[in-house]
């Protein structure tokens, strides 16, 4: 856990604006930005403002996971209900974004992305989608 | 399946793996057996004792694969057939670890290359691959 707290502090400010790879990685996942504008080709994507911001808005939810393993459940109840209710996501997608994130990290940290501190940062996402899917009915 | 754009990205990858066969494929399988314990069981001697040099061994083994299937990647079916039959009447492998292995292997990429694994090739190698993982399972029924 302290590994995942002092990587908070040094993922955050940095990379975001690489966190949507998901879009561009996996297209089909776009089908949920249709408002976001241009998505056309890869570097339509990268620089896409809304998709800037909105990645910046995920990973600030995450950095709140961080603070809250103890209760993912309860820390994204509400966020599972939008995505849900109102979003209609397939949790499917939390599984996909969670691996671009752990990719992501893995660019980042380079050799410091050890095995082990893979495994932790796997657990996380999976965590992070399991409760965000917690509240599908 | 693949465009001219994503066969050179694809390529372009192998080049930089290429050569390092062993090292990228026993860290592969490290990671495999650390970040996802259940694939073990496919592994039961190598998982065991995870000595270097049979990771090494067998790490080359799969990334010989890895790369006989980018020379053929036009091809797959035909290049791959013998692992095709191999995974389907012994190694029985289910299907579902095929994306673990896939996602191990974006990793091992990533913190090798680290800004030079750009997300086109990441796209293209996830394509590649997941074809890959289709034509090894495609012969199980």
């Amino acid at each position: 856990m302290v590994v995942l707290g002092e990587m908070k502090r040094k993922v955050l400010p940095l990379h975001f604006l690489q966190f949507m790879r998901l879009l561009v990685v996996y297209p089909w996942t776009q089908r949920f930005f249709d408002s976001f504008g241009n998505l056309s080709s890869a570097s339509a994507i990268m620089g896409n403002p809304k998709v800037k911001a909105h990645g910046k808005k995920v990973l600030t939810s995450l950095g709140d996971a961080i603070k809250h393993l103890d209760d993912l459940k309860g820390t994204f109840a509400q966020l599972s209900e939008l995505h849900c209710d109102k979003l209609h996501v397939d949790p499917e997608n939390f599984k996909l974004l969670g691996n671009v994130l752990v990719t992501v990290l893995a660019i980042h940290f380079g050799k410091e992305f050890t095995p082990e501190v893979q495994a932790s940062w796997q657990k996380m996402v999976t965590g992070v989608a399991s409760a965000l899917s917690s509240r599908y009915h | 399946m693949l465009s001219a754009q994503e066969r050179a990205h694809i390529a372009q990858v192998w080049d930089l793996i290429a050569g390092h066969e062993a090292q990228f494929g026993a860290e592969l399988l490290l990671r495999l057996f650390t970040v996802y314990p259940s694939t073990k069981v496919y592994f039961p001697h190598l998982s065991a004792c995870q000595d270097a040099t049979q990771l090494l061994s067998h790490g080359q083994r799969m990334l010989a694969a890895v790369g006989a299937a980018v020379r053929h990647m036009d091809n797959l079916r035909a290049a791959l057939s013998p692992l095709a039959d191999l995974h389907a009447l012994v190694l029985r492998v289910d299907p579902a670890n095929f994306p673990l292995l896939i996602q191990c292997f974006h990793v091992v990429l990533a913190s090798h290359l680290q800004d030079e694994f750009t997300v086109q090739m990441q796209a293209a190698w996830d394509k590649f691959l997941t074809g890959v993982a289709v034509v090894l399972t495609e012969k199980y029924r």
